[in-house]
């Protein structure tokens, strides 16, 4: 089975500044992937990649084997790090918005993680605060049955309490065949719940294996590695 | 998905287009029975009176009209620039759809927008210039405006109608291309849209003068009045190259959009 995504020679220039430089990169099916690492060492930019956000500078970026665009798009759901709704919608609005344009959203899976999360779906997004806009943000994006769901920064703005929630929700939508890419600095939150890491340290990959492979043979926590790898 | 686009755009700034030609509308209508019917000028009256309060009158409509029309407008360029550029760009860039069909979605729901602008205002204008005593007023001079303009004030009121129409297409792919320009500069991009946008009005205006006055159309109506032409002659011809300029222009502008949002999009 071909890889979910494929990167070869990737490069993102911003002017003179290279946000990621040759990256070579080939993920899996079925994993839950943690991409870590300090602010400005390319996490978005991949990301934003990924989803055709951004055009490479060198290099490409296929996902399941096809450049960035209308196909891809059906197969990736993908959660920006800030909110991406019109605040003037409602939330059963944003609903059916998702439901006309991607065939794989499931409406009653998102009214049953609404309901659980006391979410008002005839409320406006931005009568919402701002812990309960992020999780109908998550909701909508976790209720697509996709192949590759890309969160970034899923638990940065909620309480605990919701983090917990999040990751339960992360692992109980997501099927064997997808996988699911997460970029956070919220290491220890998301620990348990991932498969593999990779460390991206100045728009490079520094080190992509899986979290097994951490602990037997750092002896290690991925946060321990982590603090040991970005010390400042 | 086409289809889907154009529908969530028009619903996303339908209400408020509506409500503001609406009030519009009523406008107009008020001041038909308020003020245009009980003009009487055929009536020896003060004329300083009747200009003065004409005068104001015309003033109030014609910055209605121009808010009406700036308003839209400007509309059609933050839907684009917000739905396409901003953080809602991060939900409709990730949508099943290309980039060419975002832009046909933009190009089909702002012409929608401006051509509905277009006969709104129209229909405001026929509202208050078709009651009885302007019809009887303006029965004194029609022969002449007849024999100068080559047709009647209406038919010459449909073209007009028909060229505004017309040129939607161009002002909706021109607020495009600036804003899809704006977008290749790493920073200010909202900025280097508007700069594109007075550079690019600049350019067209200039061209088009230079056009016309190599066809010698400009400065040239004395030349054609001498020839015997009427009024519609000289503007039919002015209108025709005018006309052509601009179909050149929207094609190279599309083009350049096209190019841009295929292989050039990047969300800062």
């Amino acid at each position: 089975m071909r890889p979910i995504l494929e990167c070869q020679k990737l490069t993102k220039k911003y002017g003179n500044f290279f946000a990621l430089s040759n990256v070579d990169l080939s993920l899996e099916r079925g994993k839950i992937v943690g991409l870590l690492g300090p602010n400005g060492s390319g996490k978005t930019t991949l990301i934003k990649l990924a989803n055709g956000l951004l055009t490479p500078t060198e290099g490409h970026i296929m996902i399941n084997g096809l450049e960035p665009g209308p196909a891809t798009k059906k197969i990736v759901s993908y959660l920006p790090d800030h909110s991406f709704f019109n605040g003037h919608m409602k939330v059963k609005h944003l609903m059916a918005y998702y439901a006309d344009f991607y065939r794989n959203f499931s409406t009653e899976r998102a009214l049953k993680m609404l309901d659980a999360l006391e979410i008002d779906k005839d409320k406006r997004l931005n009568a919402l605060s701002k812990g309960a806009q992020e999780k109908v943000q998550l909701v909508l994006v976790m209720s697509r049955d996709a192949d590759l769901y890309i969160l970034d920064e899923p638990i940065g703005g909620v309480d605990p309490a919701a983090r917990d929630y999040i990751l339960r929700t992360i692992l109980s939508n997501y099927s064997e065949n997808s996988t699911v890419l997460i970029s956070t600095h919220l290491i220890t939150d998301i620990e348990q719940v991932l498969d593999h890491v990779i460390f991206l340290q100045n728009g490079q990959i520094s080190l992509n294996t899986s979290v097994d492979e951490i602990r037997t043979e750092y002896g290690k926590s991925v946060d321990a590695l982590f603090r040991e790898v970005f010390k400042c | 998905m086409l289809g889907r686009l154009i529908k969530y755009d028009l619903k996303s700034s339908g209400k408020l287009f509506i409500l503001l030609h609406g009030i519009f509308l009523i406008f107009c209508i008020l001041m038909r029975f308020i003020y245009m019917d009980r003009l009487d000028l055929l009536a020896p009256v003060d004329e300083k009176m009747l200009v003065v309060s004409l005068l104001l009158f015309f003033t109030i409509f014609t910055v209605f009209v121009s808010a009406l029309m700036f308003y839209t407008l400007m509309q059609i360029a933050f839907r684009y620039y917000r739905n396409l550029f901003s953080r809602e760009g991060y939900l409709s860039w990730t949508l099943p759809v290309s980039g060419i069909q975002h832009l046909w979605a933009k190009i089909i729901s702002g012409c929608i927008f401006m051509a509905a602008d277009t006969l709104i205002v129209a229909a405001g204008i026929l509202i208050l210039a078709t009651g009885k005593n302007i019809r009887n007023a303006y029965s004194l001079i029609a022969d002449e405006i007849t024999l100068q303009l080559g047709m009647t004030i209406g038919d010459f009121g449909l073209i007009l109608l028909i060229l505004c129409l017309a040129s939607c297409i161009c002002n909706v792919v021109m607020i495009y291309f600036c804003i899809n320009i704006g977008q290749l500069f790493p920073g200010h991009r909202v900025l280097c849209a508007v700069a594109a946008y007075i550079i690019t009005s600049t350019v067209i205006q200039t061209g088009s003068l230079i056009i016309l006055f190599i066809f010698g159309y400009f400065p040239g109506y004395e030349f054609f009045a001498a020839e015997g032409a009427t009024t519609f002659d000289f503007m039919i011809n002015i209108y025709v190259i005018s006309g052509v300029i601009s179909a050149v222009v929207t094609v190279a502008m599309y083009i350049a959009s096209h190019y841009i949002m295929k292989k050039k999009i990047n969300l800062i």
